[in-house]
């Protein structure tokens, strides 16, 4: 039975994996996988909370 | 924005309230219309077959579906012959890398063409009603002009450098081709594919849990019945009982991603008391699988009550469907009539595309409401746009924690803050495609593009666009623009098949 893993999946914004293991010509299990830490969080720690928006707007 | 001024209690003028609404909402109408022609068709739309369509035939169906002008035979023609001369040149650039000839293709040559030339008239229009932003926000992406208490942008109708009259006349203009463009293309279009591809309603359902935080406050109450689009949450696909949605029963889960907490992995925590520790304990690229059955994703597993969520279109319009709101109740009867089809074909692929299209609509038209409000309060005197009462920080308590909710186009968005001494103690973001993209959770519930995927059919699994179909009908955006990660680290682009 084939597992496939579609990396990176396009016409998307950003960073997206999918394996998937098919059985039958049918999807029998799916895992979804983002393969980009993304970090804001620490980004934004100790900052003014009046600049947050500008930061997190990024997302 | 939000999140901050809901930990300090700060309260933003009428007409900051409005101008949010608006650049939130042109931006869910230019964004869902990209996602279906430019990230989404293409999935359903054979690019070969258009080729060989009749421009003739292709003018009698756009024409049977639509008033849109641009209908005649010779336009269709010049599309073909700029497409063909495209695909001659071997360079298919925008059209690289699809699946073409596949046997899920469905639609008959003159449906293909006429959308390879909605999809090419959507590139100008998406670019000329974002304009909207650079009005109200100075630029897009990314508006500028957001600021804790309000919004900058002074409002006055006699001058130069502000929103003054010359700018809102433009600005209804744009509204109004944002609308017609929806109205007479994007709907049409999405009801002419629909009947091609029926069978997608009864497939990607997911987890059948849906969450809307709702949006677009109709007064400054700041109460969450005010909301346009309601809150609300549904379980089990059970339309009969929307429940209240509270934040505190959010948390996430990293067993199955590449972080740790301080006291353990197993026990899931509420975004206040989140913690954003990566740690990568992957193979190493290159790698053919992931070990699934350990971390797997950078993304975190956030659940509701315990439950894995949908979000977005589908999941607002559903709550809305469900709370018994007219406009949206309305227009999902409408389509699902025209299809044919009972309220249990949303729950689908396919329902995510109407979703969206549906939304799309409503807002079109409410901006222009929004617009007229704005108006109308300057027209009045009432020019407040800030409240700076407490922008200094020696107003602010000595520590402050606060939740900030917004519905980003792909779904809810939700920030929580931590304030202390004047600076950002913990600041925790837990956005849409955090929900639908989510890994396995402590108790190994898939997430909802997992979910959704079980039972897809893939004839061919080295050419898998069914899969493509379910994973782009939820739109995804996976951290758009920012990543912390490193210069070393090369993309992978390669697809494997086992």
């Amino acid at each position: 039975m084939p597992k496939i893993a579609i990396d990176p999946i396009t016409r998307i914004e950003g960073h997206l994996r999918i394996e998937a293991q098919v059985e039958g010509g049918r999807v029998a299990e799916a895992w979804s996988s983002s393969t980009m830490f993304r970090g804001m969080e620490l980004v934004l720690k100790g900052r003014d909370p009046r600049d947050a928006w500008l930061f997190a707007q990024r997302i | 924005m939000r999140a901050v001024e809901n930990a300090l209690g700060i309260k933003v003028p009428d007409n900051a309230r409005i101008i949010r609404n608006l650049i939130s909402g042109i931006q869910y109408v230019q964004d869902h219309v990209i996602h279906f022609y430019h990230l989404h068709a293409l999935d359903w739309v054979d690019i070969t077959s258009a080729l060989k369509a009749d421009p003739g035939e292709t003018s009698k169906l756009a024409q049977s579906i639509s008033p849109w002008p641009k209908s005649s035979a010779a336009y269709f023609k010049m599309v073909q012959d700029r497409l063909k001369k495209f695909v001659e040149s071997g360079q298919l650039g925008l059209f690289a890398n699809g699946y073409w000839g596949h046997p899920a293709y469905k639609l008959p040559p003159a449906a293909n063409l006429m959308a390879v030339a909605h999809y090419l008239e959507a590139l100008d229009w998406q670019r000329e009603v974002i304009k909207i932003h650079a009005i109200l926000g100075s630029k897009n992406p990314h508006p500028q002009t957001y600021l804790v208490g309000g919004m900058a942008i002074p409002l006055d109708p006699n001058s130069a450098s502000a929103l003054n009259a010359d700018k809102l006349a433009l600005q209804r203009q744009l509204l109004q081709t944002a609308k017609t463009f929806v109205d007479q293309v994007y709907v049409p279009d999405v009801l002419a594919v629909a009947p091609f591809y029926t069978d997608w309603a009864g497939l990607g359902a997911g987890v059948g849990n849906y969450l809307a935080y709702g949006d677009y406050p109709t007064d400054t109450s700041e109460d969450p019945a005010r909301l346009w689009l309601p809150r609300g949450v549904i379980f089990r696909r059970d339309l009969s009982q929307v429940h209240p949605m509270d934040h505190k029963e959010i948390t996430e889960s990293v067993t199955h991603s590449w972080y740790e907490y301080s006291d353990g992995d197993a026990k899931a925590r509420h975004p206040w008391d989140g913690e954003t520790n990566p740690k990568y304990t992957g193979p190493k690229p290159p790698y053919e699988f992931l070990e699934t059955d350990k971390k797997y994703s950078w993304l975190k597993a956030p659940r509701y009550n315990g439950q894995p969520m949908e979000v977005g279109p589908l999941a607002r319009m559903l709550v809305a469907y469900a709370s018994g709101h007219q406009g949206v109740k309305a227009a999902v009867d409408g389509v699902l009539k025209a299809l044919g089809v009972g309220p249990a074909a949303l729950f689908s692929t396919l329902g995510r595309i109407a979703a969206r299209a549906i939304e799309t609509q409503l807002t079109a038209a409410e901006l222009l409401a929004w617009h007229d409000q704005l108006v109308a309060n300057i027209k009045r005197g009432d020019l407040r746009i800030h409240n700076g009462e407490k922008w200094d920080p020696s107003t602010w308590p000595h520590e402050a924690q606060g939740w900030g909710f917004h519905e980003a186009p792909r779904g809810a968005l939700g920030h929580w803050v931590r304030i202390k001494d004047g600076a950002i103690l913990n600041y925790q973001c837990v956005v849409p495609s955090t929900w639908n993209a989510s890994p396995r959770d402590a108790q190994g519930q898939r997430g909802p593009y997992e979910a959704s995927l079980v039972g897809t059919p893939v004839a061919d699994p080295s050419r898998p666009v069914e899969i493509l179909r379910t994973v782009h009908s939820f739109d995804p955006c996976m951290a758009c623009a920012v990543h912390v990660t490193s210069a070393a680290r090369e993309a992978i682009t390669r697809i494997q098949v086992a």
